[in-house]
C-alpha cells in the first residue's frame, strides 16, 4: 500500500444545500398554489384556507377541500395568539441544517381551531408551561423566503 | 380467498453492523433459505422488500429486483417494494399474505432490510425528520423524538403517568432482549439507568428510545395446503386489520389517545374471530416507552390512562395479564425499519415452536398479534398469527 501513487481526482469540498435536503417549502407562485400563504404571513397575518361548501378549516393550507372535495376555498385569518398544549426541546440529533441551533424548544399550538407544530423560540423547556400563551414570529431564510415560528411571551 | 401460512424464515443479528445493505440482505436471505427444507430461490414467485428509506440511507431505489438478484430469486408474478416508513416490513407480508391468499402466487417472499447507520448520523436524522408532513412539520425539526415526547408529556398531564412507570417498559423490553441473540440491545437496564441517561427530547431519555439500527430478515409464505412440503409446524395469518388517520399533526384523532389502533384492534379480532382474552403473545411497536402504555389501553388490556400502572403491576411479562413483547421489542432488539415487521413475525414463529429461550418463552401459546405504527402514530397495522 505505502508507496503507491493513484491519481488523485477532485470534488467540491462545498456544495449548494440540494432542494431535497432542504424543509423549508417552495413558496412562490411558480412552485405552489397556495403562495398567498407566505405573501399574507409577509404582512403578519397567519392565514389558512377554508371550505366555503361544507365550512372545514384545512390545514395546512389546500386547494381542494379534504373532506367534500370542494375546490372553493377562502383564506381566513387564524389570529396571531395561540395557546401552547405540548412542548419539548430538542437536544441534539438535529437535522442537517438546524444543528446551530440547538438546544431548541418545538411545541404544538392551537390557534384559531387548528393543533399546528412550531418551533417555540424565546423559551427553554424549563420556561414553559403547558396552556401557555405564545405568539407568532416571522423568520427569513438567506434567499428571501419566510416561515413562522412562536415565541413566548415575556 | 386461500388461508395462508407461514413455513419460516431468518434474520440478521442486529445493531450497528460492520456490513452494508447488500450484506445484510445477502446474510438474511441465506439464512432464510437454509432454513426451510424443501425450498429454492427459483420457486419464489412474489417478493415484496418492506424498505422505508433505502433511497435515504443507501442512495439506492429499485431494491427488491436487487434483493431478488442477491438471492437467486426470479420472480414472474409480483415484485415490488413496500414502503409504510416503520411498518414497511408489515406492508411486505401483507402485500405477500393477498398474492398468497388470491391465488396470485403459490410461493411468496415477504422481506425487510434497513441500513440505518451513516458515516454522518444528522443525514440519518434529516431522514427522520421527513416522516410527517415535511413542508410543515419536518420544517420544525418535528422527528419521532420531539413527537413522542409530545406525546408522553400529554399523557403524564393528563393520567398522572410517571417517568419511572415509563422506564420499566426499557426494563422489561430489555431483560428480554438480552435472551434473543438477534436483538441489538443484550444488556440488562434499570429504572435508575433509564432516568440517567442522557436526555433526548423531554421528558425522554436515550433509554425510552428505539435505537438506530442495521438489520434484515425475510419469512417465507405459502397456501396453508401446501405448508406441510415445508414444515410439520407453519403458523397461519387468520385476521388483520389497518387504520391510517391523517398524516400532519393538525389531522390526528388525537394525540394521547391512539383511535386508529383501537379500530383496527378490532377489525383484527373481528377478522380472525377471537376476542383479546385469546391472544397469548403481542409483539407491540415499542418505538418508545410511552408507545407501548398506550398501546396497552389502545388494545383494551386497561382503561384508558392506567397503562403506566398496567406495567407496573407486572401485568405485560411473561406470566401475567398478557405476554408483550418477549421478544425483546424495538427497544431491546432495535428497530431496522423496514425489517422490523418480519423480526417479530419470525420470532412468534420460534415462540409457537418452542424454539425460544426458557426465560422469555410463552408456554402453550396458540395466539399472537404483530403490531406496527408508523408516522405520528396515526397509522397502525396488525396481523393475528395462529399455531394452529
Ligand atoms: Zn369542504
Amino acid at each position: 500500500m505505502g508507496n503507491k501513487q493513484f491519481e488523485k481526482i477532485r470534488r467540491p469540498e462545498n456544495i449548494k444545500l440540494p432542494y431535497m435536503l432542504d424543509f423549508y417549502p417552495l413558496e412562490d407562485e411558480k412552485n405552489t398554489r397556495i403562495s398567498k400563504f407566505f405573501e399574507n404571513l409577509k404582512e403578519d397575518r397567519f392565514t389558512s384556507t377554508k371550505c366555503k361548501a361544507c365550512g372545514k378549516l384545512l390545514w395546512p393550507p389546500r386547494i381542494v377541500c379534504s373532506s367534500c372535495l370542494s375546490d372553493n376555498l377562502e383564506w381566513v385569518d387564524l389570529g396571531v395568539e395561540g395557546e401552547l398544549y405540548a412542548f419539548s426541546e430538542m437536544r441534539g440529533g438535529a437535522p442537517l441544517g438546524f444543528a446551530q441551533d440547538l438546544p431548541f424548544c418545538i411545541g404544538l399550538v392551537k390557534i384559531g381551531g387548528l393543533l399546528i407544530s412550531a418551533r417555540i423560540d424565546n423559551a427553554r423547556y424549563e420556561d414553559l408551561k403547558i396552556g401557555e400563551k405564545v405568539k407568532l414570529k416571522i423568520v427569513e431564510l438567506e434567499d428571501g423566503r419566510i416561515f413562522y415560528r412562536f415565541q413566548r411571551i415575556d | 380467498m386461500r388461508k395462508v401460512a407461514i413455513v419460516g424464515g431468518g434474520g440478521t443479528k442486529c445493531g450497528k453492523r460492520d456490513a452494508n445493505w447488500r450484506e445484510l440482505v445477502q446474510e438474511a436471505g441465506k439464512t432464510m433459505f437454509d432454513n426451510i427444507d424443501n425450498l429454492s430461490p427459483k420457486d419464489v414467485e412474489a417478493l415484496l422488500v418492506g424498505a422505508a428509506q433505502p433511497e435515504r440511507f443507501t442512495f439506492q431505489v429499485h431494491v427488491a429486483p436487487m434483493v431478488a438478484e442477491h438471492l437467486g430469486i426470479t420472480p414472474r408474478k409480483v415484485i415490488a417494494t413496500t414502503e409504510l416508513m416503520c411498518a414497511s416490513g408489515q406492508a411486505a407480508i401483507r402485500y405477500a399474505w393477498a398474492c398468497v391468499a388470491s391465488g396470485m402466487a403459490d410461493v411468496a417472499v415477504a422481506f425487510g432490510v434497513e441500513k440505518m447507520f451513516m458515516p454522518d448520523m444528522s443525514e440519518a436524522q434529516t431522514n427522520m425528520t421527513c416522516v410527517l408532513d415535511r413542508e410543515w412539520d419536518g420544517v420544525n425539526a418535528m422527528s419521532a423524538p420531539p413527537f413522542f415526547a409530545m406525546t408522553a408529556q400529554r399523557h403524564m398531564h393528563e393520567f398522572g403517568t410517571t417517568k419511572e412507570q415509563m422506564a420499566l417498559v426499557s426494563v422489561k423490553n430489555h431483560h428480554y432482549s438480552t435472551m434473543n441473540p438477534l436483538a441489538q440491545f443484550q444488556k440488562e437496564v434499570t429504572v435508575e439507568k433509564v432516568l440517567q441517561s442522557p436526555m433526548v427530547a423531554p421528558p425522554l431519555n436515550l433509554f425510552d428510545c428505539s435505537g438506530i439500527t442495521d438489520g434484515a430478515a425475510g419469512v417465507v409464505l405459502v397456501p396453508a395446503e401446501h405448508a406441510k412440503r415445508y414444515t410439520d409446524t407453519p403458523m397461519h395469518i387468520i385476521g388483520s386489520g389497518q387504520v391510517s388517520i391523517g398524516n400532519a399533526i393538525n389531522n390526528l384523532a388525537s394525540i394521547a389517545e391512539w383511535v386508529p389502533l383501537r379500530m383496527a384492534v378490532k377489525e383484527a379480532c373481528t377478522t380472525a374471530k377471537i376476542t383479546l382474552k385469546d391472544i397469548d403473545i403481542a409483539e407491540l411497536h415499542d418505538c418508545f416507552t410511552i408507545s407501548e402504555i398506550l398501546e396497552y389501553e389502545a388494545f383494551g388490556w386497561c382503561e384508558k390512562g392506567e397503562g403506566g400502572k398496567f406495567i407496573e403491576e407486572g401485568e405485560p411479562y411473561v406470566g401475567g395479564k398478557i405476554a408483550v413483547n418477549p421478544r425483546g421489542g424495538l427497544l431491546g432488539s432495535g428497530h431496522p425499519l423496514g425489517a422490523t415487521a418480519i423480526l417479530q413475525t419470525l420470532d412468534i414463529f420460534q415462540q409457537f415452536r418452542g424454539e425460544v429461550p426458557k426465560g422469555r418463552y410463552v408456554s402453550g401459546a396458540k395466539t399472537a398479534v404483530a403490531h406496527n405504527l408508523s408516522g405520528a402514530a396515526n397509522v397502525h397495522s396488525l396481523i393475528i398469527y395462529s399455531r394452529d
